[in-house]
């Protein structure tokens, strides 16, 4: 521990890097939020001084998150002319290294203000569906003031240059997301109450979500094999009476279980019982969720589609699937229910990914993003 | 082309010999050509034959394998059956005959279940599989082979009609509401619902195993998922035509394979042009195609469909009829469909039909174009309405109100459509043939069922993402449209005259190619079916190819202000079919008057009443009861 400290010490003794981060939100529990809450651990991790500028966020949300001491956070409650000005106050006021812009609606903002004071290092997060389309005008010229785009699966990156060819491949770096630490300190329980034969899907189910596919497995459940199999469903949203109607529709509703949202502890019960995690879902930006249940030691069944093929590798650390074929899911669920080594082996590889030194633990995150910033492992806390 | 009919009960307990030949006589029509049974302690199988590929008592059914394990009934054609007997080991070293019932026994024995997905072709087909002791059930992919079941008190039965399975099934004798909520939304019944609540069809694109455990019915085919491919928008449009001609050529010839005389429906629009284009392309130096003129000029395609016949060098016949001559053929509608059925182009589909009749045995038929490749204008409009969609609310309040001022039936069109956000609603509503007429059926159904909304919705749920409204309107079509009404309506109509009908634009291969084709080739400019009129371009002057369409739709409307209208109004009035079902007769009755008074055309959803009523008067239904018959098992 000490010498950790000694560690932090010489290196903010060096002037250690600081960074201006604008992010859309910090606190809420969505993927984008997860992301910057990791984002900004790492910063801290590698010596980094943050401060943040939180669109989205209150000060009533910012009780459910302790961020690191380098970094400090201030939420503007969807003001947005207050969060303009204040952004544009701290560019043209300088004094950071690097300007990391946490979401594409944000990046008019940055590229607007960098046109007046010399602009340090812009680096742009590329999510996923955000960056997918609309990409024209003000948005393609403000990117074009971007020195660096952390693109979080390959299918992002291609999005991009497919809109605006310009932007030179050294621009982009692929930047995959990493298991959230709070995880590891969660140990998931066995639950007797439980069914002892069940597929999860963990989601949220609003109308717009629908591309999640859900139906799509709920067809699938009515057709496998195993009419036993029971399906729990985690999440909350505007399209559960749908989706029930759907269930009802196909004579399964007695097999599935609505659960809402339940606590990380909960979840990662689930995770460790269910016979497959199920999401075959047609937009995954990356699909953190997959992380989640790998770690957990879930089979996972996932769309071959956008990012999830990045986290998800055929045959090896789960299953892919075309997004809506129903006929390929039912076959998919059929070989992992009746075929307990190959479930196992799907498991114990998704897991590897998420452990020691594989490619989506925290560790391997922070040092890609100390080498997207030229940080030396040195410096780092980690 | 045939009819099938079979009862399984695992504990030995099957219908009557007698009950059973008179379900297996329902099905007279469908094969007037042999008849036969079989039976062990568990199956019971019946089968009525048309005669269409080898003609010889070696396609009797129901067939049994070489080796005794399996017995087959079987409706439909496989025509990739001679490929897939190069992949099989005749049974015993020798092929018993030349029927592709054989074909299929032996690619069942040989693949299991997983032989559907070398079929290629129309089918709907039970095999008992004595060493499983399971009976496997299919249907084609596209649903144009019929398939229905039952199965309650631990008796399965199925048959080609309704009419076969009602007597196999003691007590169907129920309506079920959802089934006539759909009905009176959309004027048919999607599957796997049916009219009698205790019966369901097999869904296209699904096989269904019964065993002594139950049923599993399982879908072994989706195009829904079926991304478009937009690199296809930077092909040279010449070459995507010739892919297409080629696809057309393919399935048009896989279809000629008969030991009877065959021949084309003919009329002057697009599809069956084209159907008889690639029949000459494929060979065929004089392909029979068959027309039904009218002698009222405003609707004859007649004088078109022979130019079109003259150039294509097809042998001609047509059958001149009066409008007024297709009433005589009410009798002849209400007796085929088994369920209410209330789309009127049956009526000519049975006329020309009856006329192909009389001198060829299988017809190939232009079903499927108009789906597949954007026949229809109300695909691009739905993406507009969508657009539309987008102002804000009071903005489309005040734009309601104004369409609802204007007298044209487009306009209250459109301003029924502003009330939905989404493109599946949006069609779901042009398509509906309830419009916003207000519910028929009475308040108990209302609550104690959904929708149709909600199953377009469900259905397309899978739809692959980033599709165009006119593509999900296309996909849309084609699940429940084609699958459920047009389909049903060229099998039912063709059989009641013992015509076996063919779809080449069904063919699956080509089904898959459209679903990857953009929009941007289907209409454009305007212009529907555009990339499969470039191809007709190829075989008959431009423009016979643009000519307007001579549509032809069954003056209902007029006809139940005139020679229906005492009809109508008995079936109205008639206590004993009304109080059989659950319907708000006065809103019925103030419909009727509405389009009497000619305010408004509401002959869509009346003509489904009627044609309900008619349904209910000549069979012994009556309303859903609460919970008081055995569920349907599955």
């Amino acid at each position: 521990m000490r010498d950790q400290v000694e560690t932090a010490e010489t290196s903010r003794a060096h002037s250690p890097p600081r960074a201006l981060v604008v992010v859309s939100a910090t606190y809420a529990d969505g993927g984008i939020q997860r992301f910057n809450r990791t984002f900004l651990t790492a910063c801290d991790q590698l010596g980094m001084t943050s401060e943040v500028l939180s669109l989205g966020d209150s000060f009533e949300a910012s009780s459910s998150w302790s961020e690191p001491s380098s970094t400090s956070v201030r939420v503007f409650n969807h003001n947005k002319p207050r969060f303009a000005l204040e952004a544009f106050a701290k560019i043209l006021s300088g004094g950071h290294d690097v300007i990391v812009v946490g979401h594409i609606n944000l990046l008019w903002l940055v590229a607007a203000a960098t046109q007046v004071k010399r602009k340090p290092r812009v680096i742009l997060i590329a999510h996923g569906i955000e960056v997918w389309t609309g990409l024209t005008g003000l948005r393609a010229r403000a990117l074009r003031a971007v020195d660096t785009i952390l693109c979080v699966s390959r299918y992002t990156r291609q999005a991009i240059q497919s809109q605006v060819p310009q932007l030179a491949d050294e621009r982009f770096t692929i930047f995959p997301n990493a298991l959230s630490e709070s995880w590891r300190s969660i140990t998931a329980r066995s639950s007797p109450d439980l069914p002892p034969r069940f597929i999860l899907s963990v989601t949220r189910m609003d109308r717009g979500d629908r591309y999640k596919g859900i139906p799509t497995v709920l067809e699938a459940l009515a057709m496998v094999e195993d009419d036993s199999l029971q399906y729990i469903i985690a999440g909350r949203g505007n399209d559960v009476d749908f989706i029930k109607g759907v269930a009802e529709r196909l004579g399964v509703a007695h097999r599935v279980h609505f659960v809402g949202s339940v606590p990380d502890s909960e979840l990662a019960t689930l995770y460790s019982q269910c016979l497959a995690f199920v999401l075959p879902s047609a937009k995954e930006g990356f699909g953190i969720v997959f992380l989640e249940a790998m770690f957990f030691g879930a089979c996972v069944i996932a769309a071959s589609e956008k990012g999830a093929v990045d986290v998800v590798q055929h045959e090896s650390t789960g299953l892919l699937v075309p997004y809506g074929d129903t006929a390929a899911l039912k076959t998919c669920i059929d070989r992992v229910g009746a075929n307990p080594i190959l479930r196992r082996k799907l498991a114990e590889a998704g897991r590897a990914t998420v452990i020691d030194d594989g490619a989506f633990t925290f560790r391997s995150y922070v040092g890609r993003l100390g080498r997207t910033l030229n940080l030396a492992e040195d410096a780092s806390h980690g | 082309m045939c009819g099938i009919v079979g009862a399984f009960n695992s504990g030995g307990r099957l219908p009557d010999p007698v009950v059973f030949a008179n379900a297996q006589r329902q099905l007279a029509s469908r094969g007037p050509d042999d008849s036969g049974t079989w039976h062990d302690s568990h199956v019971r199988l019946g089968h009525r034959r048309l005669s269409v590929v080898d003609l010889s008592p070696s396609g009797h059914q129901p067939m049994v394998s070489s080796d005794g394990r399996c017995v087959i009934v079987f409706n439909g054609e496989i025509y990739n059956h001679m490929e897939i007997r190069d992949q099989l080991t005749a049974p015993g070293g020798q092929w018993n005959g030349s029927s592709d019932t054989e074909t299929l026994l032996e690619a069942y024995r040989a693949w299991g279940i997983q032989c559907l997905q070398r079929l290629q072709g129309m089918f709907a087909f039970a095999i008992w599989d004595k060493a499983e002791r399971r009976l496997f059930l299919a249907r084609d992919r596209l649903g144009a082979k019929p398939l229905y079941y039952s199965w309650i008190d631990g008796t399965f039965v199925f048959g080609s009609r309704p009419a076969a399975v009602v007597p196999l099934s003691p007590g169907a004798h129920e309506i079920d509401s959802q089934a006539l909520r759909m009905y009176l939304e959309l004027g048919y019944i999607p599957a796997p619902l049916s009219l009698y609540r205790q019966m369901r069809k097999l869904s296209a694109a699904h096989y269904m195993t019964v065993d002594e455990r139950g049923v599993k019915v399982v879908r072994y085919w989706d195009y829904r998922h079926i991304p478009v491919d937009s690199t296809l928008l930077k092909r040279d449009e010449n070459e995507l035509a010739d892919e297409l001609d080629e696809y057309l050529k393919r399935a048009v010839q896989s279809r000629l394979i008969s030991d009877v005389p065959l021949g084309a429906f003919l009329s002057s629009g697009v599809d069956s042009a084209m159907v008889v284009a690639a029949m000459r392309a494929s060979g065929v130096s004089r392909p029979k195609a068959f027309t039904i003129s009218f002698s009222e000029q405003e609707y004859d395609e007649g004088p078109a469909a022979r130019r079109i016949a003259d150039i294509l060098g097809a042998e001609h016949r047509t059958e001149k009829l009066a409008v007024a001559d297709l009433l005589a053929l009410l009798p002849a509608y209400v007796e085929a469909f088994d369920e209410p059925f209330a789309d009127s182009s049956a009526f000519p589909t049975m006329a020309v039909a009856r006329l192909a009749r009389q001198e060829v045995t299988v017809a190939l038929t232009g079903d499927g174009a108009d789906e597949l490749f954007g026949g229809y204008h109300y695909y691009s409009h739905v993406g507009q309405l969508a657009r539309l969609n987008r102002l804000p609310e009071p903005a489309r309040a005040l734009l309601r109100t104004l369409l609802r001022q204007l007298p044209t039936h487009k306009a209250k069109l459109v301003a029924g459509a502003l009330r939905f956000d989404d493109p599946v609603q949006i069609f779901n509503y042009l398509r509906s043939c309830a419009k916003d007429f207000g519910p028929l059926v009475d308040s108990s159904v209302l609550q104690s069922t959904e929708g149709s909304t909600a199953w377009f919705e469900q259905f397309a749920a899978g739809f692959s993402v980033d599709l165009s409204e006119a593509e999900v309107g296309m996909r849309l079509d084609q699940g429940f449209m084609l699958a459920n009404s047009y389909l049903q309506k060229v099998d039912v109509a063709t059989m009641a005259y013992s015509l076996e009908a063919r779809c080449p634009m069904l063919d699956y291969r080509l089904v898959e190619w459209s679903m990857r084709l953009p929009a941007h080739f289907k209409i454009r400019g305007g212009q529907t079916k555009y990339l499969l009129k470039k191809v007709l371009c190829r075989y008959l002057p431009a423009e016979v190819v643009h000519q307007p369409k001579r549509g032809f739709g069954v003056p209902i409307a007029q006809w139940l202000r005139g020679p229906l209208r005492s009809w109508a109004e008995s079936l109205i009035h008639d206590p004993n079919v009304m109080s059989r079902l659950p319907l708000d007769k006065a809103h019925v009755e103030k419909l009727f008057r509405i389009h009497l008074s000619g305010k408004r055309d509401v002959h869509p959803v009346l003509w489904a009443t009627l044609m309900l009523l008619c349904f209910v008067a000549r069979h012994d239904l009556r309303q859903q009861l609460p919970e008081t018959a055995p569920r349907l098992a599955a």
